[in-house]
């Protein structure tokens, strides 16, 4: 159904600049990925200009000889223990925030909703020391707990707003039959968590995923980069060998894409509602 | 608030918590008291540090390069918030004129920006400004404006806009998505009324669409005023700052000044300067830019 009144009858001159501004949006990315197929004489015939034939040895150099494949796995080594671990102690936290009464539940809140608010530049000086002094640099650990910490303020609030919505009477029938809270949790609220678990999900695997600054300075050893930070640094040893660069852009970015034409509804609503919160 | 059939005594409440709030607690909340506890000292990360009290921010209001960097970031805000927003409003009311299917096609595209990595895309930007071979100036050589092929991330005077045009073009079809899913939000008989009192697109546009589109607009901006302030990956990835602080924006100062000059209790201040400024902005924005009730249910 169109809520819309119809097409008036400016439409025409409307609809060609809204597909400019679209044009615009996606040049870039269909121009990284014709680059990514050419090869560097191919370059020199122009921008614009596509290939005799696509040239996918770039990305054979971009993963093997550019280290692609480390990072790569390093990202997949780093993004699946945040984002189920975030979950489980989002929804742990969320569950005491939502139902449960403790000290301090007001302070705790606030001290939550400022650690969503201050950015990691601000404090990433005491937090490198602090992994500096628990021998941490350089190590898987150092990309992983401080992505957690700094996911569970959302995680947490997230949850808490999604557990509050649930129907009372449910949680009382359940109680009312005598079940342990931490069944309850598990095989009353949990089965209904799972639609905003998914969207958390899905903020959590893009948050980190894309994250630079903890990569760029908790980790220098190039074993331990993630794909971001081991793009900036191929970037400055490569500079000149543009086909191979933007076919390693092309690896950081096709799983976010993917995931993205996969679960689109669900990026846009819970990217703009997440905003909303 | 009622107490939930859920709660117990605290002891075993706790339980649920802990997990969450110690990691929460060590590794985020206690570096921002040791970062504030940390600007007020001067330390180069070796010795001791020394107490110095509110000597850095005292520093720091005769330092030009700090009031260069904070003049940038203003600067950057018209790239960041005003021109996303602007043209998120104008293009919404457009495309919310079109057909379903074509709306969804439209979404999609111009969201595309938002879910990718900043550094990516600034390392992106950064070889499509290449002075030599980037396709950006290959293309202005193209259409016969070859005098105006700049090495637009070497020229002082360009260098900032041309970074936060890459931010505009970052966030204007978030803004376009989270102001069409406010305008669902609308009641579509006011669109009706406004039609039968004979208004047309524009005067529609500014008395029905624009006001009640304010919570959005709050939204939209808090969030890209906030964006600015956070910038570092983007600017990092293209230019570093330069060329000659042109670019440098608080947070690459902060950067620069603690991990390679080792003035970490400085870099501490500027830092604490910048989550002080957000949090100014988030008061003043809630404050200022308050919902229209006409229409609202609130």
């Amino acid at each position: 159904m169109s809520q819309s009144s119809g097409l008036n009858t400016t439409a025409w001159p409307m609809r060609i600049i809204l597909w400019l501004f679209a044009l615009m949006t996606v040049i870039p990315f269909g121009l990284l990925i014709l680059t990514s197929l050419k090869s560097r004489p191919d370059l020199l015939q122009g921008a614009f200009v596509l290939p005799e034939y696509p040239h996918f040895e770039n990305y054979v150099s971009a993963w093997i000889d550019g280290h692609f494949n480390v990072y790569f796995q390093n990202s997949v080594f780093v993004v699946v223990p945040v984002v189920t671990i975030s979950i489980a102690l989002g929804t742990l936290t969320g569950f005491g925030f939502a139902f449960l009464s403790f000290p301090f539940k007001r302070t705790l809140f606030v001290m939550m909703t400022i650690g969503m608010m201050v950015p990691t530049e601000a404090f990433i000086i005491p937090l490198y020391y602090e992994m500096r002094y628990t021998g941490l640099i350089n190590t898987y650990a150092a990309l992983i707990l401080p992505q957690i910490a700094m996911s569970i303020p959302f995680a947490t609030i997230f949850m808490a707003s999604a557990m509050r919505q649930l129907p009372q009477e449910i949680l009382e029938a359940a109680v009312l039959d005598g079940a342990r809270r931490s069944y309850i949790l598990r095989r009353v609220i949990l089965p209904l968590m799972v639609p905003a678990m998914s969207t958390l999900a899905l903020f959590l695997f893009i948050w980190t995923w894309n994250e630079f600054l903890i990569p760029l300075i908790l980790v220098n050893d190039d074993s331990f980069r993630t794909l971001p930070i081991g793009m900036l640094f191929f970037q400055g040893r490569y500079t000149v060998n543009t086909p191979v660069l933007t076919a390693g852009a092309v690896i950081v970015i096709a799983p976010l894409i993917l995931a993205y034409l996969i679960f689109q509804r669900k990026f846009i609503s819970g990217l703009t509602s997440g905003a909303t919160k | 608030m009622s107490r939930s059939p859920l709660d117990a005594k605290v002891s075993s409440n706790l339980i649920f918590i802990l997990p969450g709030l110690l990691i929460y607690g060590s590794l985020v909340f206690g570096p921002i008291i040791a970062a504030l506890v940390l600007s007020l000292t001067s330390w180069n990360g070796i010795s001791a540090p020394d107490w110095i009290g509110f000597g850095n921010y005292i520093s720091l209001i005769a330092d030009e390069v700090f009031f260069k960097s904070l003049k940038n970031n203003a600067i950057l805000m018209i790239f960041y918030c005003a021109v996303p927003v602007c043209l998120g409003v104008a293009l919404a009311a457009l495309v919310w004129n079109l057909k379903q299917k074509e709306q969804l096609a439209l979404r999609t595209l111009l969201f595309l920006p938002y879910i990718m990595p900043t550094a990516v895309l600034g390392i992106i930007w950064h070889w499509l400004y290449n002075p030599a071979f980037g396709p950006f100036n290959q293309a202005l050589k193209l259409v016969g404006l070859g005098d105006y092929a700049l090495p637009w991330l070497g020229d002082f005077t360009f260098v900032l806009p041309a970074v936060g045009i890459v931010a505009s073009w970052y966030f204007f079809g978030f803004c376009m998505v989270l102001f069409l899913s406010g305008m669902q939000r609308i009641d579509p008989s006011l669109f009706e009324a406004a039609k039968v009192d004979g208004a047309r697109g524009i005067r529609t546009f500014f008395f029905i669409t624009l006001p009640l589109l304010l919570p959005e607009i709050r939204i939209a901006l808090l969030l890209t005023i906030i964006a600015s302030i956070k910038s570092f990956d983007l600017i990092f990835t293209m230019t570093r700052g330069g060329p000659a602080n042109a670019t440098l924006v608080p947070n690459i100062y902060m950067y620069q000044l603690g991990f390679q000059l080792n003035r970490y209790g400085y870099a501490a201040a500027v830092a604490i300067v910048g989550a002080i400024l957000i949090f100014v902005v988030n008061y003043a924005v809630h404050r200022l830019v308050r919902p229209n009730h006409a229409g609202d249910a609130s």
